[in-house]
């Protein structure tokens, strides 16, 4: 398969990452990764392989303990607290397995949320949320608070929290993990479909082959390392073969393979 | 590992949960056992002074004890709560619920007798330290540290009852649904709150209602009003914060512009939750500083009280006797022999005060002589006045009405003796205490007050003697007629002070007795209010504790969101600093207008101001609860931040 070739928008270089304490634990072993821009991927891996770590690399609220990483231009070590904080808010979305949701806010107040940190005025913000809202279905839902949403429900309001100031990447850890397969499906074609019209990377950590099989590109790491990279082909069900048949090759626990299979 | 160990590691091991708790706790024995200890004291005789200490103390030995119920139970059902998670995974372990009702009992225990233990042993260790601060103000010759069983077992008495009572009933705090409701805890707890708007209303109108009225007052109606406001703003104020406070809140936030602003967004809606949360808890912690505020602001005082006092009251000893008095004699006599057994210098006055009805009004006025007037005058250092034939002067019942009486010219006839009189002003200088000799009196001309004597000897019962002792040292008078103020105190309390023929006042041994009443109280009383103070800060302390695991989510989100280190701080001030003083600042305000009533009767009563006491009193709290906030947010944000 061709592919055009793009701007790179994350690019990690022979990135190491060890976390020191009482234990010390080599998380990420000189791992090379590039994302482009405009791109849909998933990182796919056994519990423990280093797949949370390297989202959180990228969300910069870690720094590696060696090698280069650029996000978006800029490498996040140059930067001071302060600026990495203002960076994240700018460029980066991120939608979470336990969706965390602000409990006390509404959806409306918990969709505003990234904007008010940002200081747009109120007309502003309101003609997002109208846009938002429509876009994720959840005009009718503004009012409740997370308590009184179903799992989809919940879940589009965080990516809709995680879209509303528009950045350049979205993160997702999970995002399908609590979800029945009906919202689950609705989620991954909500994702693919930003990624497709507004031309939104996203970067998406998974357990799940099926929620992989959306994304343009999956990237297997084991133990911290790369193990194996497969690009998408023309029929899902295809990628999905291909993705099993890698994540049986990677080994790992049994538990991490989701046994379902595509209708 | 045995049962016991079980619970008592569970106890040791969530140390970081209870200290605040165990701290309080202890705080609130040891006083509780201070209390005690003077209550028993043996050397205490039944002395009016001791007789206020002493009920001052069990009054606050009953509101310390009744607030220790009510924290326990807030605390116990807050902890339980907070540890539902747990208890549902030993249920799913297969413990039985009488065994987890068990395991609460025996934690509760180990808690509630580690805290009787040390409070008992810390009050001990300080009793020797408080009876020397009592003895200071009670000025008591010594109050010698003792032994005996009687407060050991009061305190540990009432105590363990309490702690047994409440680790039985404590159990009924976990919710017992499904185990699985448990484990899962308290996470969908926190959506938005019921309210009432019409109690929000009513809340906000009780409130307007008592200050406008606590503003307003007037002498006339202050005493009416003693009994009415209390009540009113105790209601208002818990409307306000059940009711008011969360409408108010819901109002703001449809006002996007202010509310959909910066960081207000968070702060809002997280204090929308405390409050929820802990509205109960700030009712309580205001009404309480209220109180505290208040007694402090009025004891405190009363420590600029001495000079104002004996501006009120001039004369070092006052003997008033009715002509048919039979001790008259004997009573002076024994005044004088104590005043120079004690070597205190004074000079006596004696009045004759004759009663003449005057026509200009057709009262009675009491008719003093000038020269014995000028006599008293003297002897304060003041210039003798003079007066012709034919004129008077008003003798104003106090300072305050001396303006009024000053320009004042009436001609009158006094009845009885047939003599016309010009009062012309007011005797220019302040030498009796307020309304001591009647209150509608004048100084006369000696010409005319002889002549007035001779007309009007004849009708007994209508004049009456007078004994003014001016004494420079008047504050040593403490010990000067007791036996006399005795018999007064025994009948004014048996009924009506008019049954015996004579009166006595002794500015000196009142003063002594007030100020040392009040010193006292207001030292209880700040014991009282430390206890408070410590109280709701481990309930506020232990609420965040309890919140810290979703806490530190949000944090988490907030985080990746892109929030920097001092916008986090910024965020929780704004979450901390309302649950600190917005108690205490309805509490200033309470006070301010409690205050504002309170100095009218003030004024009637002392004619002295207490802005400033009271502006020290509550910048003394104000600091200490700054300090208190520091140090809480200072663990709070490390608990926090330690997760990451």
């Amino acid at each position: 398969m061709r592919r055009v070739k793009r701007n790179t928008i994350v690019e990690l270089t022979e990135v190491t990452k060890i976390y020191e304490g009482k234990v010390m634990h080599r998380a990420l072993n000189r791992l090379d990764f590039e994302v482009e821009e405009g791109e849909f991927v998933a990182v796919m891996g056994p519990s423990g392989s280093g797949k949370t770590t390297l989202l959180n690399l990228i969300s910069t609220i870690t720094l590696p303990t060696y090698g280069r990483l650029m996000i978006n231009g800029i490498e996040p070590e140059a930067l001071k607290q302060n600026d990495l904080a203002l960076f994240r808010r700018r460029n980066l979305g991120f939608v979470f397995q336990d969706i965390n949701l602000l409990q006390m806010l509404t959806v409306e107040e918990n969709l505003v949320l990234p904007l008010t940190l940002d200081g747009l005025s109120v007309p502003e913000m309101e003609i997002r949320i109208a846009e938002t809202a429509a876009r994720l279905d959840l005009t009718g839902i503004l009012n409740r608070r997370p308590d009184e949403l179903s799992g989809g429900q919940a879940q589009r309001t965080a990516i809709g929290r995680a879209l509303i100031h528009k950045p350049k990447i979205i993160l997702a850890d999970e995002p399908t993990g609590n979800l029945d397969s009906k919202s689950a499906k609705d989620v991954l074609e909500l994702l693919s479909h930003i990624n497709k019209n507004e031309k939104t990377t996203v970067v998406m950590v998974t357990h799940d082959p099926i929620a992989a099989s959306y994304c343009d590109r999956v990237l297997f790491i084991k133990d911290g390392e790369f193990f194996n990279e497969i690009y998408k082909d023309e029929r899902r069900q295809t990628f999905f073969q291909r993705i099993l048949n890698v994540l049986s090759l990677l080994g790992g626990n049994v538990n991490d393979l989701s046994s379902v299979r595509l209708p | 590992m045995t049962f016991r160990q079980f619970a008592y590691r569970n106890v040791i091991r969530n140390r970081r949960v209870y200290t605040a708790f165990f701290m309080a706790s202890v705080f609130s024995v040891m006083v509780f056992f201070l209390y005690s200890m003077l209550l028993f004291h043996p050397s205490i005789e039944n002395r009016f002074v001791q007789e206020i200490a002493f009920m001052g103390m069990v009054i606050a030995e009953i509101i310390l004890y009744i607030f220790t119920v009510f924290f326990l139970f807030y605390s116990m059902r807050a902890f339980l709560q907070a540890r539902s998670k747990e208890f549902g995974i030993l249920l799913h372990l297969g413990m039985a619920k009488r065994q987890l009702k068990r395991l609460i009992f025996i934690e509760t225990m180990i808690i509630g007798v580690a805290s009787i233990v040390a409070g008992t042993i810390l009050g001990f260790m300080f009793s020797k330290f408080f009876f020397m601060i009592i003895r200071e103000i009670v000025l008591l010759p010594a109050l010698p540290l003792y032994f005996s069983w009687e407060p050991f077992a009061l305190t540990i008495g009432a105590f363990l009852s309490l702690f047994i009572i409440i680790s039985y009933v404590a159990p009924v705090f976990i919710r017992t649904g499904e185990v699985a409701d448990l484990i899962l805890g308290d996470a969908g707890n926190r959506g938005a709150y019921g309210y009432s708007k019409t109690r929000g209303y009513l809340g906000l109108l009780f409130l307007a209602l008592s200050y406008a009225m606590a503003a307003s007052t007037t002498n006339s109606v202050v005493i009416g009003l003693i009994f009415f406001l209390p009540p009113l703003a105790t209601v208002g104020t818990y409307y306000f914060f059940m009711d008011s406070l969360p409408f108010l809140l819901h109002k703001l936030r449809k006002r996007k512009k202010y509310y959909w602003h910066h960081f207000w967004l968070l702060s809002i809606s997280e204090g929308v939750v405390r409050l929820r949360e802990n509205a109960r808890m700030f009712f309580i912690v205001t009404i309480v500083s209220t109180v505290a505020f208040m007694s402090v602001g009025i004891l405190a005082s009363l420590t600029s009280f001495a000079s104002q006092y004996h501006e009120m009251h001039p004369l070092g000893l006052i003997y008033k006797s009715k002509s048919e008095n039979a001790q008259e004699r004997k009573h002076i006599a024994q005044l004088v022999d104590e005043l120079n057994a004690e070597q205190i210098d004074y000079s006596l006055v004696r009045f004759q005060v004759l009663e003449q009805t005057s026509t200009f009004t057709e009262n009675t006025v009491a008719i003093l002589k000038l020269s014995n007037v000028n006599m008293l005058a003297q002897s304060f250092g003041y210039q003798a006045i003079d007066m012709k034939k034919g004129q008077a002067v008003f003798l104003p019942p106090s300072a305050s009405s001396y303006d009024q009486l000053k320009n004042r010219s009436v001609k009158t006839l006094l009845q009885e003796s047939n003599i016309h009189v010009t009062i012309d002003g007011a005797y220019p200088y302040h030498l009796f205490s307020a309304y001591s000799i009647a209150s509608n009196a004048i100084v006369l001309n000696d010409a005319d007050y002889e002549l007035v004597f001779e007309k009007g000897f004849t009708q007994r019962g209508k004049s009456f003697s007078y004994y003014a002792f001016n004494v420079p040292d008047w504050q040593k008078t403490k010990e000067i007629g007791l036996s006399i103020d005795a018999k007064v105190a025994e009948s004014f309390l048996a009924g009506g002070s008019s049954d015996l023929p004579y009166s006595f006042e002794n500015p000196g041994l009142n003063y002594s007795v007030i100020r040392t009443t009040f010193s006292l109280l207001l030292f209880i009383g700040l014991l009282l209010a430390a206890v408070f103070f410590l109280a709701a800060g481990s309930f506020i302390y232990f609420r965040l504790y309890t919140s810290l695991e979703s806490d530190r989510k949000q944090f988490d989100v907030l985080r990746r969101m892109g929030i920097t280190d001092r916008e986090f701080k910024k965020i929780v001030n704004r979450q901390l600093i309302p649950q600190f003083f917005f108690p205490w600042g309805v509490a200033f305000v309470h006070s301010s207008f409690a205050f504002l009533s309170l100095q009218v009767i003030w004024d009637a009563l002392a004619e002295i101001s207490i802005v400033k006491e009271l502006v020290l009193v509550l910048a003394g709290f104000t600091l200490m609860q700054i300090f208190y906030f520091y140090l809480i947010r200072w663990r709070y944000l490390a608990h926090i931040k330690a997760s990451v």
